[in-house]
């Protein structure tokens, strides 16, 4: 039997009395890659937050397997960005938010920064301001704060929102290496179904009021991502890749 | 003669002296706390909290009891009870602290006008009188200045940690409410603390100018805290000294140097080199 990193026991999610989704059960498996996938305002980061523990839920429970170290990537846009704070203050605030409220930064704490802002390949701009970087390099920073806790869990809420192609293709090749190598669990949320059709193990496809949730093979069916996208979906395999073909009128759209 | 004496006759009266180091302290904390109000936007908050403590004093005259513990505990409860409030669909955050800022400063109002004849009095209790500090205040208001610049000192990682990723934070176990409530907390307490003195629009702009002025002229964290520190001290002993030779009223003359400070600080910003700048 695995052993599983998150479970959600009959949770209903939602704002204020407004539910958006009712009696969620499902079980995350340590080591898995989950794609939370679904159209613009379709709840994905509702339920994110709910179970992050960022929002109560209105009924039922999430809770994680104790003692497991979560770290979380937000979306870049809920980062304030008026503080004129280094790159490498804001990878040691990783570490720092881990160690009790007094603790004093040591040479422990940089050296883990700086080993995650090289795994990055942005350890050249550790002395640069945060919001002087460009889109991806502060995603990718915001990704070394998160690695240099050394993290079981890593949640990461539109993790390529702004980056160009080869950074975006770097970054899920990262997020790969790092579940093959060091089996850390891993959740993205994305409203882009092929950023996480070759990467994750296992799908949570948010529609408007259900989700489907269970392997990638299981749950990707071209009638469901048909009726969940409102548009003809179609899927194939290329070089041994999944691909995804999205017919607008007589225009595909890979 | 003092040295202090002998470089100026601003300060041979005592109330002079006690005045400047009532600014000081009072400059000091305000101005520090008030990088994390411009930083989480809610800067409105300031402008309320020091109502509050107002509308306190004022309600303490009413009945006839010191005025201190009533504007402390209602300027306490102000930041505690709005710094948690967060915008909904319908209503802003900032909107909620528009509307307390208007419930306050016209109950404030009302309060004083009925109960003392005494239009000084009620325009003091409003705007505030720095030079009508009395020595033991200032005693009191160092120790305040001292605690808190301690707690931001010792807690500023923290403090800006659930300032700058609050969700990232609390996900990695931090208790980012209490954290956030321990700010309102200090900013309430010196804010009542400074309003008897200085009165509510400078505790105000204290809370704002310095910071707003800080963030936009500096490039680190340090050099912000330091900035507004060294403004929200300096630029009150010059609107003091501007008070004593140019028979200005010393509050609103710290206001418009807090003020100019602003743009001449967005005028360094607009000079900074180009690679300071985030790339488009």
């Amino acid at each position: 039997m695995t052993e599983w990193a998150l479970k959600a026991e009959r949770l209903t999610l939602g704002y204020g009395r407004r539910a958006l989704f009712r009696d969620l059960s499902f079980e995350v498996a340590r080591g898995a890659i989950l794609g939370i996938v679904g159209p613009n305002g379709s709840g994905k980061t509702t339920l994110l937050r709910t179970i992050l523990g960022l929002l109560r839920p209105l009924a039922g429970v999430a809770h994680w397997q104790a003692g497991l170290s979560i770290s979380y990537v937000p979306q870049r846009e809920r980062i304030d960005r008026t503080i004129p704070v280094t790159v490498l203050e804001v990878v040691l605030m990783g570490p720092g938010a881990k160690a009790p409220a007094l603790h004093r930064t040591g040479r422990a704490d940089r050296e883990s920064a700086d080993r995650a802002l090289a795994r990055l390949g942005i350890e050249s701009v550790g002395r640069t301001l945060f919001r002087n970087l460009s889109t991806g390099q502060q995603q990718r920073a915001l990704l070394a704060r998160a690695l240099a806790t050394d993290p079981d869990v890593l949640v990461l809420d539109e993790p390529t929102a702004g980056m160009d192609v080869a950074s975006e293709a770097i970054t899920m090749e990262f997020l790969r290496d790092l579940n093959r190598t060091r089996h850390v669990t891993i959740l993205i949320v994305t409203h882009l179904l092929p950023l996480v059709l070759n990467l994750a193990t296992s799908m949570m496809l948010v529609g408007s009021q259900s989700i489907l949730h269970g392997p990638i093979d299981d749950v990707l069916h071209e009638d469901r991502l048909t009726a969940l996208y409102g548009v003809p979906v179609h899927l194939g395999v290329v070089a041994g890749r999944r691909t995804l073909v999205v017919n607008r009128g007589n225009q595909p759209h890979v | 003669m003092s040295s202090i004496e002998a470089t100026s006759p601003m300060f041979e009266p005592v109330f002079m002296r006690v005045a400047l180091l009532a600014s000081i302290t009072i400059g000091a904390s305000l101005s520090v706390l008030g990088v994390y109000l411009v930083i989480r936007r809610v800067v409105f908050l300031g402008l309320v909290v020091a109502n509050a403590a107002t509308l306190g004093a004022a309600l303490a005259e009413a009945v006839g009891v010191a005025t201190e513990i009533p504007s402390l505990a209602l300027a306490v409860g102000t930041a505690v009870a709005l710094g948690g409030v967060e915008s909904s669909n319908r209503v802003s955050a900032e909107s909620l602290m528009g509307w307390a800022y208007a419930a306050a400063s016209s109950a404030t109002v009302l309060v004083l006008s009925s109960t003392t004849g005494d239009s000084t009095h009620t325009l003091s209790l409003l705007f505030g009188n720095i030079l009508a500090v009395e020595g033991a205040d200032v005693v009191g208001l160092t120790v305040i200045a001292i605690v808190i610049l301690l707690v931001q000192w010792l807690f500023a990682r923290r403090f800006l940690l659930v300032t700058f990723d609050p969700d990232a934070a609390t996900v990695a176990g931090v208790n980012t409410w209490r954290w956030s409530m321990a700010l309102n907390l200090l900013i309430g307490i010196s804010a009542a603390a400074a309003v008897q003195s200085t009165g509510a629009l400078l505790t105000f702009a204290l809370l704002t100018l310095p910071a707003m002025a800080a963030l936009l002229a500096t490039s680190s964290v340090r050099a912000t805290f330091a900035t507004a520190a060294a403004l929200g001290i300096v630029l009150p002993s010059i609107g003091l000294a501007f008070s004593f030779y140019l028979d200005l009223p010393a509050g609103p003359a710290t206001v418009a140097l807090l003020a100019l400070s602003v743009p001449l600080a967005a005028m360094n910003r607009d000079a900074e080199s180009p690679q300071d700048r985030p790339p488009h």
